[in-house]
């Protein structure tokens, strides 16, 4: 009796474990597939431009396969062009030919290759960390979050305020009213401390651009 | 969140990308640089005769055409076939059920909680608020887990952490009701209704 209830336990047991441990790195899983592109539309565009050369080439291959004549060109000629090609064809036309793909080539590389970062950052506050849910907020939002808390700390319209927010850095612009001074300390203040409660991971850091220059009748 | 292949969808692109760039720098280097044209002139003939035998010794006894055009419809017909394939792999991972388990109580037997249960207790939830210009909630299955996604639109100048806190007050609630833990994604968007709509001014 004892040792059933004991299995029981360690299954329980176990069956915690397991859950938290798959939880964890399994959101984090989660929350780098939000943060980063899936090129789910590149790959899309890829798959039918190689679908529809595809299926050129099989209704070339069927046509020949039956003995009828071919559609466009005969795959024999096509190929014998191919093989004389600098003669045949004239030199601006195939360099031309050629930088199109060349484009497309580096295009569908580049898509591949590079990071694929989206503008969002994650929040760590409320995060895996308390065991609350994953939270991913576009840039946007936190700029509009930090543009208000600006506005508010300098004290002008909306319209005099613009915040940039890249992955490691945020650029609050300011212009002040003509003849109202603004000082930038107290505005790099109120944002870093927004930023400061927000806890987002990359964390950027914060810089106020006050310009020289007002604006008159804001 | 969805279970888009993004590992396959990099090394094939990757792959597509490299060809193209390959075959159009062929292409310039030919039209360009002489010595490339001579090179390419002597190079790819040999290959073309090789294939050129490969049809003519593989004919229908009695015919002119090679059975190897139909072996090339059918690879291209499995080529399309791949495709396709892969294209349906996008974004797939919608998932209708939040929880599913066997309960050994009483009477014996699985429960199924679906995911409209969450959808639209929290749709209901977040539908007056004056900071939200909209909202949508998600089932997704994880690896054969299943876990909520919530997109919030929030008007400009909400404070995200302010939401998402509230927000995560809400779903502990759900938990709750449901009683299961089920991860949860909030993600906290821009879109065009929330760059065009008035402004949040209240909070």
């Amino acid at each position: 009796m004892s040792s059933r209830v004991d299995a029981g336990a360690r299954r329980s047991r176990r069956e915690e474990d397991r859950r938290t441990e798959g939880q964890g790195p399994d959101m984090r899983r989660v929350a780098y597939r939000e943060t980063h592109s899936s090129r789910a539309a590149v790959a899309i565009v890829a798959a039918v431009l190689v679908t529809v050369l595809a299926a050129y080439g099989l209704l070339e291959a069927a046509v020949h396969a039956i003995g009828q004549p071919a559609w466009l060109i005969e795959p024999q000629v096509a190929a014998q062009r191919l093989v004389e090609l600098p003669a045949g064809i004239s030199p601006l036309l195939l360099g031309a030919v050629g930088a199109v793909l060349a484009m497309a080539g580096l295009i569908f590389l580049l898509n591949g290759v590079l990071p694929g970062r989206r503008a969002r950052h994650l929040l760590a506050g409320t995060g895996q960390a308390s065991g609350g849910p994953a939270v991913v907020v576009d840039d946007e939002v936190i700029a509009s979050s930090l543009a208000r808390r600006a506005r508010l700390a300098a004290n002008v319209t909306p319209e005099q305020v613009m915040v940039v927010v890249s992955q490691r850095q945020v650029l609050v612009n300011v212009r002040p009213m003509s003849g109202v001074p603004v000082d930038g300390g107290t505005v790099l203040a109120a944002v870093q401390d927004e930023l400061d409660q927000m806890e987002l991971e990359p964390s950027p850091e914060a810089r106020v651009n006050v310009t020289p220059t007002g604006v008159i009748g804001a | 969140m969805n279970s888009t292949p993004s590992l396959l969808n990099r090394i094939l692109l990757t792959v597509l990308g490299l060809m193209l760039l390959a075959a159009g720098i062929l292409l310039v280097l030919l039209a360009t640089v002489p010595p490339v044209g001579a090179w390419w002139q002597s190079w790819s003939p040999g290959i073309w005769d090789g294939i050129n035998q490969a049809f003519n010794a593989t004919r229908f006894p009695g015919r002119t055409e090679s059975w190897l055009w139909i072996v090339v419809a059918l690879v291209l017909l499995l080529l399309i076939g791949l495709m396709v394939a892969w294209i349906a792999q996008q974004g797939k991972g919608r998932s209708s059920l939040l929880a599913a388990e066997y309960d050994p109580g009483d009477v014996p037997g699985d429960v199924r909680i679906g995911g409209g249960v969450a959808e639209q207790a929290l749709k209901h939830a977040l539908a007056g608020r004056p900071d939200l210009a909209g909202s949508t909630v998600a089932t997704y299955d994880v690896k054969g887990s299943p876990a909520l996604k919530v997109r919030l639109l929030p008007r400009q100048g909400v404070a995200p952490h302010l939401l998402a806190a509230e927000i995560a007050g809400l779903l502990a609630a759900l938990e709750a009701v449901v009683g299961k833990e089920t991860p949860v994604l909030i993600h906290i968007g821009a879109g065009a209704r929330t760059r065009f709509g008035r402004a949040e001014r209240v909070r």
